[in-house]
């Protein structure tokens, strides 16, 4: 059977014009995918059924029994962590957010390494964004910094970007501009206009350059900034000023980078100071699929992007202390449940020792770096290969993945609901 | 020598994010790429084994060639191997400084541990599917 | 489903009905109101307690992308409005833009049982849908941007009404909206350039086009689609001293064509009614703009008053956005989207010592008080960009009061009654004008009194507020506190025929409906089949068009009004 119009479950760029082949409960062709699209569709290394750790070996246990172990867990803890969420859809992070109102638990989802310093800094400052439409129609500069589309967002530039022809762009190879700042070369630097390398840690004072060069304050400009001249900086900045239609694209090389959040709050301000002379706009390259609706979802319902702390009953927010890295380094939580994401593989060595020191559940289809850290972990339908639901573009624009097939196992949601149930059965 | 290590995505190490026991896995979050002048100075071989050191841990990681890189630079794509070696403190942001933790490095005989290893070392149990 | 209710010894006052505050009970029995209750139906006793429909609210932004947003940047506001789970109540947080089950609580307690959602963009409906869904208490519709759609345009420009029309019936059909929403015609595509229309005969660029064309054109296609509400307009130059003469020349343009309602809502019309030419010599003129209006009963405005203290602007107004954060300095976020509107955030605080800001609130009161007729002036605040939502008992005291704006004269600017006529209105609104202006109108001028909103009659939907005032023992001109008491808490709201709040708490989960419109257009008008339409999906949008569409699922309880077009 051929399926058109799938939806990529990947990265944040949400790519919806997949042609995908199935045969029986797998993906046989993928067309129009990048290389991450046509493993994620054509891999089949899923976990066969849920397993428990009991003394140094694992065992298969049932759901029913994976489950209910998992709830007797959160509801034997005094400060569960719920982490991850950004693999799944947004009916399944409701259902986690309500279960962490229930358990006065910290819910927290990958923002959290990744643009938990943005969410910071927008909420500093604000973000003029915009849609991907309106880049891929209008834009004649697109600046990528700190970010490395190649490799991270494969089809960034071909669907939206440099390659991507628009109404206003008609030839978008010959009329657009594109920069790329970054610490080292990589394959995306390799198809800028214009590489800008910057010394690790340099980003701000870069930002702060240019912002005075848009102010009119060339004079007090040094010969270089932290590896970048003062003639480069002159002529990206000139280029930003001249364009039409300008759009910043900023990935996690800002964000984990010295200054965090302040560099993307400079970023900001260099964008909110360019549109008094022209249009520009700025937007996180957010990448693990759907964090950008982990984001929405937490928002609505809690108020707070990500990092939430239900202890005292009502929802607090201050990223640094209820965040997970530090909840975990202080080895605060006595209980975690990870969904569809891999702390053990992304979170630094001393969180995953406090991962495994706790009991530690996972939900998620394959065997990742947690699975060795976790107690029980329940395998669970693939969102947008075996499981359906809502997941947000890194713009915001919401997307319905499809259901290829009916596969065996249970989704996400279903397996939430089940655990939420008997902790609010218990919780009264 | 001292360095400067940088960790970030990479298309190999996203291609294989959903079977992180296979050595395919191992093989791309393990390699740690370097100036070939600076391998060179450290008499290291492209695929040879190398010791990185910060003041938080070390890890052993294979060598790769990347012309890309200015001296004194390593980067390596994220996960569990780059995460042996990176600190926890976030500074009051949530966000470990993964881009610039300072390190030694130094050639070994040592073995590049597994994923599953990795996280034995950690205190986890090693499951093998 | 209960078995029934019956309200005995109601004070009633049911505008659509007729009933200008008469005691007498109401009976309910599967959700809608009936002339005799069940024998076993449970009793609520309403004596001394002013009983009308539930509350609509007709503009307001609740949910969505750019309400989540505000949200998103904004854990300052989220701190300001925060309570614990209780009950059948999820935690909430926010107090100019609470989270969504703030918001239906709230609401809720204040009897309010239906509301608009101001600004849907089509390419994002979906996530207002999902929003809609966690506002359980209240049913819900959402106003459509069309003010930079592409297509919209193009139509426009080649004089193509039906077009038009088929265009805005496609799109409100694939979206799940409810009517067409124009927010600053044609300057939310000049701000995708960073410009933006300064009237409505200014061209917009590419496109060739003025608002006036647009706003014309949108208004006879909504009534050849026979849809339930009108065109539903956020003039052009918001917040521009001087604006007035915008806002006169756009009700200048509007025809009457339809019987049962206005042909075009004009919202948060304070917000529209500057005279003078900057910042400084800004002053009311809302007297040339009731004037107009009360002489074009084809025209409904809402008042969109402004209150003094913090809340958030959010609009899909993108360019006022950027001017207002010029002048502000404050945080901006901007969110445009390709093909069809943009939109815009900045949080804002409103001082009673800021000369202007106490002439923008004189100006929303002058025009509820000026306005003879109050079917043609609604309640509102442009929740949250005048104040949010739950300071209206504080503005229906003002209304009902001279005593309390002589009051708040005291506290303002001494300057203000220099620029503003409010201080020599006597006027002061009765119990029924108000009942009008919170329900009874809205219910009308959304055209949803056909499925049953707005009225208390029987086959009416049981949607139903109690007070705890006695309009016959309470002089509201004196009492104004007793009555900003009573309308911030409800003793009963009833929600299609079920307790859903009592005393300021909601006792039971919430099962709302979504209500939208399908207009029914013959095959030739089919946009889903036209080359040129499909085209857009094809080389601009960033989304496919098979994608595009919100499916059933995202309405648990989908509502359709179905019209048939005459095309």
């Amino acid at each position: 059977m051929r399926i058109e119009d799938v939806v990529c479950s990947f990265c944040g760029c949400l790519c919806d014009d997949l042609v995908v082949e199935v045969e029986g409960t797998r993906v046989i062709n993928v067309e129009n995918g990048c290389t991450l699209a046509n493993e994620k569709f054509m891999g089949d290394h899923r976990l066969e059924a849920p397993i428990r750790r009991s003394g140094g070996k694992w065992e298969k246990v049932s759901y029913e029994e994976a489950i209910a172990e998992t709830a007797g867990i959160l509801l034997d803890a005094d400060r569960p962590l719920l982490y991850g969420w950004s693999g799944t859809y947004g009916e399944a992070q409701t259902i986690g957010v309500h279960l962490a109102e229930v358990l006065g638990a910290v819910i927290d989802n990958t923002s959290t390494v990744c643009h938990g310093p943005s969410i910071m800094a927008i909420q500093e400052v604000g973000h003029p964004g915009c849609t991907l439409g309106q880049v891929k129609n209008r834009a004649d500069v697109v600046v990528y910094w700190g970010a490395n589309p190649v490799d991270a967002h494969p089809r960034h530039m071909s669907r939206y970007t440099t390659y991507c022809d628009g109404f206003f762009v008609k030839n978008a190879f010959r009329e657009r501009k594109v920069v790329v700042v970054d610490v080292r070369e990589t394959e995306s630097s390799q198809v800028a206009d214009e590489f800008v390398k910057v010394n690790p840690g340099g980003d701000y004072a870069v930002l702060s350059a240019l912002r005075a060069i848009v102010r009119g304050k060339r004079d007090i400009i040094p010969p270089d900034v932290e590896g970048v001249s003062r003639e480069q900086l002159f002529r990206v900045a000139d280029m930003c000023i001249a364009a039409k239609f300008g759009a910043f694209f900023f990935g996690v090389g800002l964000t984990m980078a010295p200054g965090k959040n302040k560099n993307i709050r400079n970023a900001i301000e260099l964008t909110e100071e360019l549109n008094r002379h022209t249009k520009f706009t700025i937007s996180p390259m957010r990448g693990h699929w759907n964090v950008y609706g982990s984001n929405e979802v937490f928002t609505w319902i809690t108020g707070y992007p990500f990092a939430v702390d239900f202890a005292r009953g009502i929802a607090f927010y201050n990223p640094g202390e209820t965040t997970s890295v530090d909840i975990l380094r202080r080895g605060e939580c006595d209980a975690c449940l990870v969904v569809a994401s891999d702390p053990g593989a992304h979170f630094p060595r001393a969180c995953a020792e406090h991962l495994a020191r706790i009991p530690t559940v996972q939900i998620d289809p394959h065997v990742n770096v947690t699975t060795h850290l976790s107690r029980i972990q329940i395998p669970v339908a693939v969102a947008g290969i075996d499981a359906e639901g809502t997941a947000y573009r890194m713009d915001g624009v919401p997307i319905r993945t499809r259901k290829l097939f009916q596969g065996r196992y249970p989704d996400d949601l279903e397996v939430l609901e089940k655990i939420y149930a008997i902790v609010k059965e218990a919780k009264g | 020598m001292k360095f400067l290590f940088n960790t970030g995505r990479t298309i190999r190490q996203g291609s294989y994010v959903e079977r992180k026991n296979a050595p395919s896995y191992r093989e791309e979050a393990s390699a740690i790429r370097m100036n070939p002048v600076d391998m060179f100075e450290m008499m290291v071989e492209e695929g040879d084994r190398v010791r990185v050191k910060s003041s938080t841990g070390e890890v052993v990681m294979k060598a790769r060639a990347d012309p890309g890189l200015v001296r004194g630079r390593v980067f390596c794509s994220l996960g569990p191997y780059a995460n042996h070696i990176v600190s926890p403190e976030t500074h009051g942001t949530g966000m470990p400084d993964f881009k610039v933790t300072e390190v030694e490095i130094e050639p070994t005989q040592d073995p590049v541990s597994s994923v599953a290893m990795l996280m034995g070392q950690c205190g986890g149990v090693p499951y093998e599917d | 489903m209960t078995p029934g209710l019956l309200i005995k010894n109601a004070f009633v006052i049911d505008p659509l009905s007729g009933v200008k505050g008469e005691i007498m009970d109401i009976a309910i029995s599967n959700g809608r109101i009936v002339d005799e209750a069940p024998r076993d139906a449970e009793v609520i006793d309403a004596a001394g307690c002013l009983t009308l429909p539930g509350g609509i609210d007709s503009h307001s932004h609740v949910c969505g992308t750019k309400v989540n947003f505000g949200r998103y940047m904004s854990p300052e506001d989220m701190r300001a409005g925060r309570t614990a789970r209780k009950g059948v109540m999820h935690v909430t947080s926010g107090y100019s833009v609470p989270t969504t089950f703030g918001n239906s609580y709230r609401y809720s307690t204040m009897g309010y049982t239906t509301v608009l959602e101001g600004a849907m963009a089509p390419l994002e409906a979906r996530h207002t849908h999902e929003e809609f869904t966690a506002t359980p208490h209240q049913d819900m519709l959402a106003n459509t941007l069309f003010d930079g759609n592409w297509s919209i345009m193009e139509a426009v420009r080649e004089k193509d009404v039906k077009r038009a029309a088929a265009i805005v019936a496609w799109t409100l059909a694939a979206v799940r909206g409810f009517a067409i929403k124009l927010t600053n015609p044609g300057g939310t595509e000049a701000w995708g350039w960073g410009e933006d229309v300064h009237s409505i005969q200014d061209l917009v660029p590419h496109f060739e086009v003025t608002p006036a064309e647009i706003i014309g054109t949108m208004i006879r296609a909504n009534e050849m689609l026979n849809l339930p509400h009108s065109v539903h307009l956020h003039c052009n130059n918001l917040g521009v001293p001087g604006n007035f003469r915008t806002t006169l020349d756009t009700i200048d343009l509007v025809p009457d064509l339809n019987k049962e309602r206005q042909s075009l809502y004009l919202t948060h019309v304070q917000f529209h009614s500057y005279g003078g030419s900057t910042w400084r010599d800004i002053c009311s003129r809302s007297e040339d703009i009731a004037r107009a209006v009360n002489g074009k009963p084809q025209v409904v405005m809402d008042m969109g008053q402004i209150m003094f203290g913090r809340t958030t602007t959010m609009t899909a107004d993108g360019p006022m956005e950027f001017k207002l954060f010029m002048l502000h300095h404050n945080k901006w976020s901007n969110h445009d989207v390709e093909l069809e509107t943009g939109s815009g955030i900045i949080p804002v605080y409103y001082g009673r010592k800021s000369l202007v800001n106490c002439v923008m609130w004189s100006i929303g009161l002058e025009l509820a008080l000026l306005a003879k007729n109050p079917w043609q002036c609604l309640l509102s605040t442009d929740s949250p960009n005048g104040a949010p939502f739950v300071k209206y008992p504080e503005i229906i005291a003002l209304l009902m009061s001279q005593r309390l704006r002589e009051s708040e004269r005291k506290m303002i600017d001494p300057r203000t009654e220099h620029f503003v006529p409010l201080f020599a209105i006597e006027r002061e609104l009765d119990w029924y004008e108000i009942a009008v202006m919170t329900r009874a109108a809205q219910a009308k001028a959304l055209g949803i009194t056909r499925i049953g909103k707005g009225y208390l009659a029987p086959g009416a939907e049981a949607d139903v507020a109690i007070y705890p005032i006695s309009p016959d023992q309470v002089d509201p001109s004196v009492d104004y506190q007793q009555v900003m008491a009573a309308f911030s808490r409800s003793r009963f709201t009833i929600k299609r025929g079920r307790v859903v709040a009592r005393d300021g708490e909601v006792i039971v989960e919430g099962a709302n409906s979504t209500i939208w419109s399908k207009a029914h257009v013959p095959p030739e008008y089919d946009m889903g089949t036209d080359p040129e339409f499909t085209k857009k999906f094809e080389q601009y949008y960033t989304v496919r068009m098979r994608n595009y569409p919100v499916q059933d699922v995202y309405l648990p309880r989908g509502l359709r009004i179905d019209t048939e077009a005459s095309l």
